[in-house]
């Protein structure tokens, strides 16, 4: 399939080459506009950004490869990135991931077949005081967990509805502010 | 002033400037075993193998003077940890213990060939590369005795073809990056990348792209195990049964430095051979296709024209038959053809036959293809020796111009070059000649030869090529012909097949001995018969004349030749002696 | 005005004021007097110079978890010869266990915005990239919008304050890799590249970002720089620990009741942090142990922990080290073998794979933890994990390699007998 980045995104490439004394250290940001562009960096998104930045085809494809973020196919709608890492682990983050699968019916690494959900285990994602907890689409993070929110999170995001961005407050923070 | 100094397991060696210290152990001729390590590309230090142990001593602060224990020796602080020695500069004073003098180098250079050696298959019986294998070699020097490693390897892609030249075993390969840097920092296509991460890591292309550079090869030779292999060469030789021969690449003026890979007379492989001045480390991948070149097509025993026919014809029919012709023929209607393809000592003793006969000065056409060179190892002369023929002042001429000389002779003496095929000549300018071809490939211009005289090629004969760049560099006879032999002729090398095989192994056959011999051998013979005095034995000797009758080859011989990596000649003095 | 104390101290890195994020807010309550102070104060700030011996004198130890003094590391940087500095912020936290960089990015930004400009004059610097981690996108969006704000009142950009001084100011975002984290590789992340570590030397103060002088800070440790330039380096160095001074972002996860991010001073008692600042185990537990500064800083037993406060030198005598100060909390019922397993498993993800030990060290010690966790593991087994950590430790280029060997050798030593316990007895020694 061949992929075009739009007068938006050309610009938007443009003002990120500005930032940067040469094209090449352009490579991940770029990655990320052409992945929330398409939903993906597959082979011929990659050959699309080298193509724009003029840069080697094995260059992208060396970096798309190297970061975890980069889907290097077509994922499902939502993805849901279950931490199970450290402070997860021990909170239940397994009982989580466990809990997906069945509810999704598919492994970790899979995706239904209504193309909706992507499911992926992943390593920490630096939210451990809020464990368990996932994150969407490589967006917004779902902290405390529990089967109920998780069922709830997939109502809504079957409803087309985004997940809010949970403050987390410094407990102690919090507690002095209003004693 | 005084030289700085280093003290390598207890020896004190001088240095200048900032060398590093694994390129200066080994050009000591000593050892410290290594893997991602290029001379010629920069230095990861990412297969933490060239380990050593590395202290400064130390120096009293206001004095400047060297501080000394209660032996006098110098206090030495040691590096926390141990250094990898391909990216520690030198500096004065600087103390080192390799694996030779030094327990805790040794475990862990043993240590990192095991942790290597983990997600290895261990597959060196089915492995091209063993024989000549850095991680096989060094494992035996320096590795672990046995494995502890019990779990499940890491399974990565295998037999992929990188390229239409190249073959990948991913489960081989070591991730030292070389091949990466190749393609990043010598030849500049960028067309390979390391991909995944961690121990899943291995070298490939973009997807759906194809590792066409046209010097892909040498990541094969530099790859330290077998994942790199060429496609064409797989599963063909074992190292060890083959001879290596050096040798320079005919196919284009640069004139790399090669070795030809011999077994049992058939040229099974080219490699490059290093030469700081003319190739480094690398070769074109085309110059190495040329090995079909010796083994392939070859004019294989005399042949003369009947009714149109080419039949074999024997050798002293062809002697008498070239004689007849040259008796025959009014001086001014011979012409004779040199080539930029020959080596230098051929295009003379065709000249010295032309000299002696009376005839005019041999001619030849430069063979180049504007715009076909890179800038690198390829330039637009597509043959070894156009320089050759200048200097020796054989004449050059335009294609245009050799068209109206053949066209006018009577009589054609041509000497390898397959003008053809390449477009110099075609069927009409030949109606009116007798033509006596010598060749050791059949082209569209054995064709038309009425005389075929098969003559040996540059991996059956000791002789000389000077490059676009002037240099004069010469072969060796790498395998044998009808009438030479290994053992018995002092320029070849020996294997140890030839030394050690016998006559029951399978793979010994008189089959790949060509039926021809150097030219300059049947140009003496045509002198003696038309009672000349031509005396040509063989290349050295052909050279010793050489420098002796023509200035611009002043002081050249096999002797300084071999010493000195080939001679610069000097364009000027051939301009004077003109 | 003494905040020693942790029960009587009041946050300065992220003090409890509402919409502290925005730059009207922040300037309000004093932000960016500090900056102006080192732009236009000559008689306080002579030079660039005076500000990097401030902050020196102040002993900020880099809260990224090599704790190395932040001034100091400043005045490794070159003299400046016209071409460009860079200044690279490490907003990459990754090492399980950590997450407080964050709450910065979301309650505080323009400190460190405005530490960093700081930064950048006391060492020249004309470009900062501030690198955060991929996954954090909620808050690179609150970074950017900040960064554009300090922009738009004049903080960042062109002769800032209307001195003469100018820097500006990029947030590159990550991607997904640990090893990010490691300084030299995120210089290569930012040159757009595979984040394989650098060697070294050369060192990034001579050769960091596309080969120019180049210092790397931690996020968190660069926000310290404007309450040091505010109150002085006394004020700073009479905080929290003696030899680790100033305020510190715990992070403490885990089995405990009152789980986040909190801002005490240095070198608050474990047991302290534990029971009182996060609310004691969950469920009435017991402590059975903590892992103190993130995931690669050594296993603590609760029998170990009496006295021991959070600052590099107490828990180095305790055998461990304060890395990122962030607190995994277990309890007694916590099953260690899993624990480990799950941290080699981490560390075998995240090598970069660059150098032999780790690329295939790493994922050697995870699969001999597999086979123990499935019991198929032999009592020889733990004895091969701890040469295998001694074959990995200081042999790479950078201390991933360390990070990963650490838990398993002090984990194993540590529980030894719960490890054994899932073992079979060897039949043969090892080889």
């Amino acid at each position: 399939m061949t992929y075009e980045f739009t007068k938006e995104d050309l610009d938007r490439i443009e003002s990120i080459k500005k930032e940067y004394p040469e094209v090449k250290a352009t490579t991940l940001q770029v990655l990320w506009v052409a992945q929330d562009r398409f939903g993906h960096v597959d082979a011929d998104v990659q050959r699309l950004v080298a193509a724009t930045l003029e840069l080697p085809e094995a260059h992208v494809h060396g970096v798309a490869s190297f970061y975890t973020q980069y889907y290097k196919q077509k994922m499902g709608k939502h993805v849901l990135d279950v931490c199970t890492c450290l402070s997860c682990q021990l909170c239940g983050g397994y009982d989580i991931l466990n809990h997906l699968e069945k509810k999704l019916g598919i492994k970790a690494g899979e995706t239904t077949k209504d193309g909706m959900f992507s499911l992926q285990q992943v390593e920490c994602l630096g939210a451990c005081g809020y464990a368990p907890m996932l994150q969407v689409t490589n967006g917004e993070f779902v902290n405390h967990l529990t089967e109920e929110k998780v069922d709830h999170l997939l109502d809504k995001l079957r409803n087309g509805e985004d997940p809010e961005h949970e403050m987390m407050e410094m407990p102690l923070r919090k507690q002095k502010e209003n004693p | 002033m005084t030289m700085s100094e280093v003290f390598i397991d207890g020896k004190r060696y001088e240095f200048e400037g900032q060398p590093q210290l694994l390129q200066f152990i080994l050009d000591l001729g000593l050892e410290v075993p290594f893997f991602c390590y290029h001379p010629s590309m920069t230095a990861p230090a990412n297969c933490r193998q060239c380990m050593v142990k590395v202290g400064s001593p130390v120096k009293d602060r206001e004095t400047g003077e060297y501080e000394l224990d209660d032996e006098g020796n110098r206090v030495i602080r040691w590096f926390p940890k141990l250094q990898t020695s391909c990216n520690t500069v030198i500096a004065d004073g600087m103390v080192v213990q390799t694996q030779e003098s030094d327990e805790l180098v040794q475990r862990a250079q043993k240590d990192t060939l095991e942790f290597i050696l983990a997600n290895h298959p261990l597959d060196c019986p089915i492995c091209d590369q063993a024989g000549e294998c850095p991680l096989q070699i060094q494992t035996y020097k320096y590795g672990p005795e046995g494995s502890r490693f019990e779990v499940k390897k890491v399974h990565k892609p295998k037999h992929v073809q990188l390229g239409p030249r190249v073959t990948l075993d991913a489960e081989r390969c070591i991730n030292c990056t070389r091949c990466v840097r190749f393609t990043d920092e010598i030849s500049k296509s960028h067309q390979l990348t390391i991909v995944e991460r961690g121990d899943k890591n291995y070298p490939v292309t973009a997807p759906g792209r194809s590792f066409d550079d046209p010097y892909s090869l040498n990541t094969v030779d530099i790859c330290p195990v077998g994942a790199l292999t060429s496609t064409d060469f797989r599963f063909k030789a074992r190292v060890w049964e083959m001879n290596q021969t050096p040798s320079i690449d005919i196919t284009n003026g640069k004139g790399c430095n090669i070795d030809l890979w011999t077994r049992d007379n058939l040229v099974l492989r080219i490699t490059p051979r290093f030469h700081p001045e003319v190739n480094d480390y690398w070769m074109p991948d085309a110059g190495r296709e040329a090995y079909q070149l010796f083994n392939e097509n070859r004019v294989s025993h005399p042949a003369q024209k009947l009714e149109s026919e080419q039949v074999s014809a024997s050798w002293n029919h062809a002697l008498e038959t070239l004689a007849e012709q040259l008796e025959q023929t009014d001086r001014k209607d011979v012409l004779f053809i040199g080539s930029p393809h020959a080596s230098v000592e051929e295009n003379f003793a065709l000249m010295q036959l032309a000299n002696l006969t009376g005839a005019k000065t041999p001619v030849f056409t430069p063979h180049v293809e504007e715009g076909s060179g890179d800038g690198f190892l390829l330039s637009d002369d597509q043959a070894p020796n156009a320089e050759g023929c200048r200097l020796l002042g054989l004449e050059e001429v335009s294609p245009k111009q050799m068209q109206t000389k053949v066209s006018e002779a009577r009589l054609i003496v041509a000497l390898n070059d397959n003008l053809f095929g390449r477009g110099v000549l075609d069927a009409t300018h030949a109606k009116n000649a007798f033509w006596v071809v010598f060749a050791s490939n059949h082209t569209e211009t054995t064709q038309m030869a009425d005389l075929l005289i098969p003559i040996t090629t540059a991996a059956e004969h000791a002789a000389s090529y000077v490059n676009v760049d002037s240099r004069i560099q010469r072969t060796f006879p790498a395998k044998e012909t009808k009438y030479s032999n290994r053992r018995l002729s002092m320029e070849m090398s020996e294997g140890r097949l030839d030394r050690f095989g016998t006559s029951f192994d399978n793979w010994v056959t008189e089959d790949h001995k060509i039926d021809c011999v150097p030219f300059w051998d049947f140009a003496t013979q045509a002198g003696e018969r038309l009672g000349l005095n031509l005396h040509l034995i063989d290349g050295r000797q052909i050279m010793d004349q050489i420098a002796t009758m023509n200035p611009a080859f002043e002081g050249v011989s096999y002797v300084t030749m071999d010493e000195q990596g080939g001679i610069v000649l000097a364009k000027e003095s051939m301009a004077k002696s003109k | 005005m003494s905040q020693s104390d942790w029960r009587t101290y009041k946050p300065v890195l992220i003090p409890p004021v509402d919409n502290l994020h925005e730059i009207e807010v922040y300037r309000k309550q004093g932000g960016y007097e500090a900056l102006k102070s080192v732009l236009t104060d000559k008689k306080r700030w002579a030079d660039p110079k005076s500000v990097v011996d401030e902050v020196k004198a102040a002993n900020i130890r880099g809260r990224g978890g090599a704790g190395f003094n932040a001034g100091l590391k400043w005045s490794f940087m070159p003299p400046a010869d016209g071409g460009p500095r860079y200044l690279a912020c490490n907003g990459d936290e990754s090492e399980p266990g950590t997450f407080k960089d964050r709450k910065i990015f979301e309650y505080n930004p323009h400190l460190f915005i405005e530490g960093a400009v700081i930064a950048a004059y006391a060492m020249e610097i004309t470009t900062i990239y501030v690198y955060i981690r991929g996954e954090y996108r909620p808050f690179i969006e609150m970074m950017r919008k900040a960064v554009q704000d300090a922009y738009k009142n004049g903080m960042l950009g062109k002769n800032i304050l209307k001195s003469n001084f100018s820097v500006d100011m990029v947030v590159a975002s990550g991607a997904g890799a640990y090893i990010c984290g490691e300084e030299t590789s995120m210089l290569e992340s930012i040159e757009g590249k595979r984040g394989y570590p650098r060697v070294k030397p050369p060192f990034p103060a001579q050769k960091g970002l596309w080969g120019r002088p180049t210092t790397i800070n931690n996020i968190e440790t660069l926000s310290c720089v404007p309450l040091v330039i505010r109150n002085g380096a006394d004020w700073f160095s009479s905080i929290g620990a003696k030899n680790h001074p100033g305020p510190l972002l715990y992070g403490i996860s885990g089995h405990v009741n009152r789980p986040g991010v909190y801002e005490l001073p240095s070198g608050v008692p474990v047991l302290e942090l534990i029971e009182e600042v996060a609310g004691g185990m969950r469920n009435g537990k017991k402590l059975k142990a903590i892992i103190p500064g993130g995931s690669s800083t050594p296993i603590l037993r609760a029998d170990q922990l009496d006295g021991v406060t959070m600052d590099s030198d107490s828990l180095r005598t305790a055998g461990s080290m304060l890395g990122t100060s962030g607190m995994v909390v277990m309890d007694e019922d916590t099953d260690i073998v899993e624990v480990l397993w799950r941290i080699s498993h981490f560390y075998h993800h995240e090598s970069c794979g660059q150098c032999t030990p780790c690329r295939d060290g790493t994922g050697w010690l995870e699969k001999i933890l597999l086979k123990i966790r499935n019991g198929d593991g032999e009592t020889r087994d733990l004895d091969l994990l701890l040469d295998v950590t001694t074959q990995m430790e200081g042999r790479t280029i950078c201390a991933l390699a360390d990070a990963a060997a650490w838990p398993v050798r002090y984990t194993i030593t540590r529980f030894r007998d719960e490890f054994e316990a899932r073992c079979k007895k060897s039949v043969h020694a090892l080889v």
